[in-house]
C-alpha cells in the first residue's frame, strides 16, 4: 500500500507547504491548548490525582507533536477527534485497567494517608472527659447553638464551628426560673415543644471548634468529643481511643484488622495485583452467578439477533410486493425504530404491569391467567426477548429491504433457466447474497446487544432476584454488564469498582474480538488496503 | 425497476411451491400470510396506539385505561394530561426540552466537524498507519463505555473545580463526555461516502494550486452534504435519546434532558401518573418519528452504505 502511495505522497506534501500566517496561527492555538492544558495538569496533580495529570500532558505533548512535525500533517485535520479520544476514551480505558487491579471501591476510595486523616474526623464522646448540662437554643435562621454549664458554676455559649465561650451568668441577660438566659446573642431558648422536634437533629452536630468539640450524650449530659481513631507508625496500625483495640494496617488488602478479624471503617486503596481477575475464575469455578449472567448475556444477544433478522426479513419479503398502502404500511412499521429507545421500554414496563398492564389484565380476563413476569425467570427472560423483537425487527426490515433490492434480478433468471424452485432460490441465492450485505450488521447487533444495559435496567432491573447469591443483588434477567454496573454503581450492597473494572475489561476482550472476527467476515481490511 | 420487482417476487414466492396454480393450497398459503402480516401489524402498533390512548384518557391512571378512552367529550378532556404535566411543578417540561436541543445540537456541530476532517483525512492521505488507527478507532470505541462511567465522571469531578462549565452536572461537562464516541462510527461511514468521490477532483484543484484546507471547504464539502445530513442526524437523535450517561452526570432537576426527566418522573410514581408520563412520552417522541419516517430513505442509506456495498 505505502509503496503504490509513495509517489502521490511527495507530490501531495509540496503542495500543503505552508505560509508564515499559517504557521503562526497554528503555533497561536498549539500554544492556546498548551496553556491550558498544563495549568489544569498542575492544579489537578496539586489535588493528588497524578494518572489524569500525566495523561493531560501526554495528550498536549500529543498535539503539539502532530502539529510540527512536517511528516505526520495528514493527522493534524483529526487533532481535535484524536485528542477526544484520547481524553475521553482512551483514558478510561487505561484507568480501568488501571482500577482493575486494585481494590478501589467502597471503603478503600482513598489513598492511606487521606484514610487515616479521615478516620481522624471521627469523634466520640468519651465517658471521663468534661460533661455539662445543656439547654438548646435556636436564632432566626434556625442554626442551633447550646448553654453549658459545667456544674462548678462555669457558663459558655457554644456555636458549631466556633470555639466555646465563657459567658458568666450576670452577662447573660434575662434569666428564667431554672437560671438559663431567654435568650442570647439573637439565639432563643428552646420552648419544650420545639425542643422535643430538634433533639435528633441536635444530637447530630458537633458544637464548639476542633479544639475543643462538645456534643450532646443523653438528654440532661453534654460532654466533649474525643478523637476516637489515632494511628500509631511505630506500629503502623490505627487504634481506637474508646476500646484500646489495635488495628495493625494488612497492607496486601489495604485495610485496618484488628486480632479477631474485625476491620476499622476505612480501608485504603492498594494494588491487589491479579486477585480481582482470579476472582471472576474462582467464582465461575464455584457455582457463582457468574456463569448464569454471562450464559444469559450470550443467549439474548443470540436471539435478539436471530429473531430480529427473521421477523425483519420476512416482512421485508412479505410487504415487497407492491400493494396499494404498501408505503405507507411500512411507514408505521417502523414507528417502534424511530421512537426513542427508553421512552419505548418504559411504555412496554407499564404493559408488562403485573397488577394494572394491559397484557396481564386483558390475559387474566381471557384465560384466567397470566404471566408472571416479576417472579418466574423463563417469563422474565421471555417480555425481555419480545419487547427487544419488537424494538430491533423494524430495523432489521428496513436494512433487508434495501438489501433485497440491490441483488440483481438476473441472477434468478440464470437459476430459472437451471429450473430452481422458489425455496431453492430463497435458501442458495436470496439468503447467501443477503448475508453478505447484512452480516456485518447483524454482528454489530450482536455486540450491541451483549453490552445492552438500557433494556435490562429500565424494563425488569434485572429481576427476578436470584436466591442465595451475595451482594449485590443478582437477578435472572441481569447481563454482564448491569451485573457489573451493580459492583460499579449498585445502591444497597458495596460498590467494588475494581472487581467491576476486571469484569468491563473481559467483556472487552470478547466484544473487541467480536469486531475484529466482523472485519475478517467482511473483508473490509482487504478492500481498504486496495482501493479506499 | 421491473427486474428487481421481479426478483423480489421470486425471493417472496420462497414460501409456497412454484409451480402450483391458483389452487385451494396457494389460497391457504396466501390466507396465512395475510393472518401473519395482520398480527405483526398488531404487535408492532398496539403499544403505540395504547401510549396514545393513555395521553388522552381524562382518568390518567394505569388500572382505569381502556383501549378506547371513557369520558371523552371534546378537545378538552383529551388535553387533561398534557395540562396536568404542563402544570406540574415537578416538571418543568419545556426546560426539559430546551436542555435536550442544546445539548443535542451543540454536539451534532461538534461531531459533524471533528468526524468530517478525520473522514477526509482518511479518504485522501496515505500515511503509514492509516489502517491500522482506523481499525483502532473503531476497537477502542468497542469498551463498554456503561464501565468507563466510573472514570468519567471523575474525570469531570476533577475538571470542574478549575473549567466550571465542563463539570459534573453541567451541559457542556456532558458535552464533552459525548465527544468521545464522535470520531468512531461517523468517521467510518463518512470515509466510506468520500471515498466515492473521484479523487480527480481534488488533483485538478491542487494543480491549480489551491490548498488541502480550499479544496476541503470549497470543493469536497458540498459534495458530500448527504452524508453530513445522515450524520448530523443519527448523531442529533442518538444524543437526543441518550439517558445512561446524562443521568448520571445531570444531578439538578433543571438541567435534566428531556429522556432523563421523563425517566425520573416515572421512577416516581408510574402507574398513577401513567396518564402524565403517557403525554411526555407523545410529546418528546412524536417530533422524533416524523423526522426519522420523514428521512428514513437516507438514514437507511446511510446504515446500509457501508454493508450493502461490500
Amino acid at each position: 500500500m505505502s509503496a503504490a502511495a509513495a509517489p502521490m505522497e511527495s507530490t501531495r506534501r509540496t503542495s500543503s507547504s505552508t505560509s508564515p500566517l499559517e504557521l503562526g496561527f497554528r503555533l497561536l492555538i498549539i500554544g492556546l491548548v498548551c496553556a491550558i492544558a498544563f495549568w489544569l495538569a498542575f492544579n489537578i496533580f496539586r489535588d493528588g490525582n497524578v494518572f489524569l495529570a500525566v495523561s493531560l500532558v501526554v495528550i498536549a505533548l500529543g498535539v503539539t507533536v502532530i502539529n510540527l512535525r512536517p511528516e505526520l500533517w495528514p493527522l493534524r485535520w483529526m487533532t481535535p477527534g484524536l485528542a477526544a479520544i484520547a481524553l475521553l476514551a482512551v483514558y478510561p480505558i487505561l484507568y480501568t485497567v488501571y482500577v482493575a487491579f486494585t481494590n478501589y471501591g467502597t471503603g478503600h476510595r482513598h489513598t492511606k494517608e487521606q484514610a487515616i486523616a479521615l478516620m481522624g474526623n471521627e469523634k466520640f464522646l468519651s465517658e471521663g472527659g468534661t460533661s455539662y448540662q445543656w439547654n438548646a437554643m435556636a436564632n432566626a435562621a434556625g442554626e442551633f447553638a447550646l448553654w453549658l454549664r459545667d456544674g462548678q458554676g462555669g457558663t459558655f455559649f457554644a456555636q458549631p464551628g466556633q470555639p466555646l465561650r465563657a459567658v458568666p451568668v450576670d452577662q447573660a441577660g434575662t434569666l428564667n426560673e431554672d437560671g438559663i438566659p431567654t435568650s442570647f446573642e439573637g439565639y432563643n431558648l428552646l420552648e419544650r415543644r420545639e425542643f422535643a422536634q430538634a433533639l435528633r437533629e441536635l444530637q447530630t452536630i458537633t458544637f464548639g471548634d476542633a479544639a475543643n468539640p462538645v456534643g450532646i450524650r443523653s438528654r440532661s449530659e453534654a460532654g466533649a468529643f474525643e478523637q476516637r481513631w489515632i494511628f500509631d507508625s511505630a506500629q503502623n496500625a490505627m487504634v481506637n481511643q474508646e476500646t484500646g483495640v489495635v488495628y495493625p494496617a494488612d497492607e496486601s488488602r489495604g485495610s485496618f484488622v484488628a486480632a479477631d478479624g474485625t476491620e476499622a471503617p476505612l480501608g485504603y486503596w492498594v494494588p491487589i495485583g491479579l486477585s480481582n481477575f482470579t476472582r471472576i475464575f474462582n467464582d465461575i469455578g464455584i457455582s457463582g452467578p457468574l456463569v448464569r449472567v454471562f450464559l444469559w448475556t450470550i443467549a439474548f444477544a443470540f436471539f435478539s439477533v436471530i429473531t430480529s433478522f427473521a421477523l425483519g426479513l420476512g416482512m421485508a419479503l412479505l410487504l415487497d410486493k407492491a400493494f396499494p398502502g404498501v408505503r405507507i404500511l411500512k411507514s408505521l412499521l417502523i414507528i417502534p425504530y424511530a421512537i426513542p429507545g427508553m421512552i419505548s421500554i418504559l411504555i412496554w414496563r407499564g404493559m408488562l404491569n403485573e397488577n394494572v398492564g394491559i397484557i396481564s389484565t386483558s390475559m387474566q380476563n381471557w384465560f384466567g391467567w397470566s404471566p408472571p413476569f416479576s417472579t418466574d425467570p423463563f417469563w422474565a427472560k421471555f417480555a425481555i426477548l419480545l419487547v427487544n423483537l419488537w424494538l430491533s425487527y423494524p430495523y432489521f426490515m428496513l436494512i433487508c429491504s434495501g438489501a433485497l433490492q440491490s441483488i440483481p434480478g438476473s441472477i434468478y433468471e440464470a437459476a430459472d433457466v437451471d429450473g430452481a424452485n422458489s425455496w431453492t432460490k430463497f435458501w442458495k441465492l436470496t439468503l447467501p447474497l443477503l448475508l453478505v450485505a447484512v452480516g456485518p450488521l447483524l454482528i454489530a447487533s450482536f455486540t450491541y446487544n451483549f453490552n445492552n444495559f438500557l433494556l435490562i435496567e429500565a424494563l425488569f432491573k434485572g429481576g427476578p432476584a436470584m436466591v442465595g447469591t451475595a451482594a449485590p443483588p443478582v437477578g435472572h434477567t441481569d447481563n454482564l454488564i448491569s451485573y457489573t454496573y451493580r459492583f460499579a454503581f449498585g445502591t444497597g450492597g458495596r460498590q467494588d469498582y475494581g472487581f467491576a473494572s476486571a469484569i468491563a475489561i473481559v467483556i472487552f476482550f470478547i466484544v473487541g474480538g467480536l469486531t475484529l472476527f466482523q472485519f475478517r467476515f467482511t473483508k473490509r481490511l482487504e478492500e481498504m488496503g486496495e482501493g479506499g | 425497476m421491473a427486474n428487481t420487482l421481479k426478483s423480489q417476487g421470486s425471493a417472496l414466492g420462497a414460501i409456497r411451491p412454484a409451480q402450483s396454480g391458483p389452487g385451494a393450497m396457494s389460497i391457504a398459503v396466501g390466507a396465512l400470510r395475510l393472518l401473519f402480516i395482520v398480527v405483526i401489524i398488531v404487535f408492532t402498533l398496539f403499544p403505540v396506539l395504547w401510549i396514545i390512548s393513555a395521553a388522552i384518557n381524562p382518568a390518567g391512571s394505569m388500572s382505569s385505561q381502556t383501549f378506547i378512552p371513557q369520558g371523552v367529550d371534546s378537545v378538552d378532556d383529551m388535553l387533561v394530561n398534557v395540562r396536568a404535566l404542563l402544570e406540574d411543578p415537578q416538571v418543568p417540561f419545556w426546560t426539559w426540552v430546551l436542555n435536550s436541543l442544546v445539548v443535542s445540537s451543540i454536539t451534532t456541530l461538534l461531531t459533524l466537524a471533528i468526524s468530517a476532517l478525520s473522514a477526509y483525512s482518511f479518504s485522501r492521505f496515505r500515511f503509514t498507519g492509516r489502517r491500522q488507527l482506523l481499525v483502532t478507532i473503531l476497537l477502542i470505541q468497542v469498551f463498554p463505555n456503561l464501565l468507563a462511567m466510573v472514570a468519567l465522571y471523575l474525570l469531570l469531578l476533577q475538571i470542574g473545580p478549575y473549567i466550571p462549565f465542563l463539570g459534573l452536572n453541567q451541559h457542556g461537562g456532558l458535552i464533552l463526555l459525548y465527544l468521545g464516541g464522535a470520531m468512531g462510527v461517523n468517521t467510518w461511514l463518512m470515509k466510506g461516502f468520500f471515498d466515492t468521490i473521484p479523487r480527480d477532483i481534488d488533483e485538478s484543484a491542487m494543480v491549480d494550486g489551491a490548498t488541502h484546507w480550499q479544496t476541503f471547504v470549497q470543493l469536497i464539502f458540498p459534495l458530500v452534504r448527504p452524508v453530513m445530513a445522515v450524520v448530523a442526524i443519527l448523531a442529533f437523535v442518538g444524543t437526543l435519546n441518550e439517558f445512561v450517561l446524562a443521568r448520571i452526570i445531570l444531578q439538578d432537576r433543571e438541567k435534566w434532558t428531556l429522556m432523563v426527566g421523563l425517566f425520573n418522573f416515572v421512577e416516581a410514581e408510574f402507574s398513577n401518573d401513567w396518564g402524565k408520563f403517557a403525554a411526555g412520552a407523545l410529546m418528546a417522541a412524536t417530533p422524533v418519528v416524523i423526522l426519522y419516517i420523514s428521512l428514513q430513505k437516507y438514514i437507511v442509506g446511510g446504515l446500509t452504505q457501508g454493508a450493502v456495498k461490500g
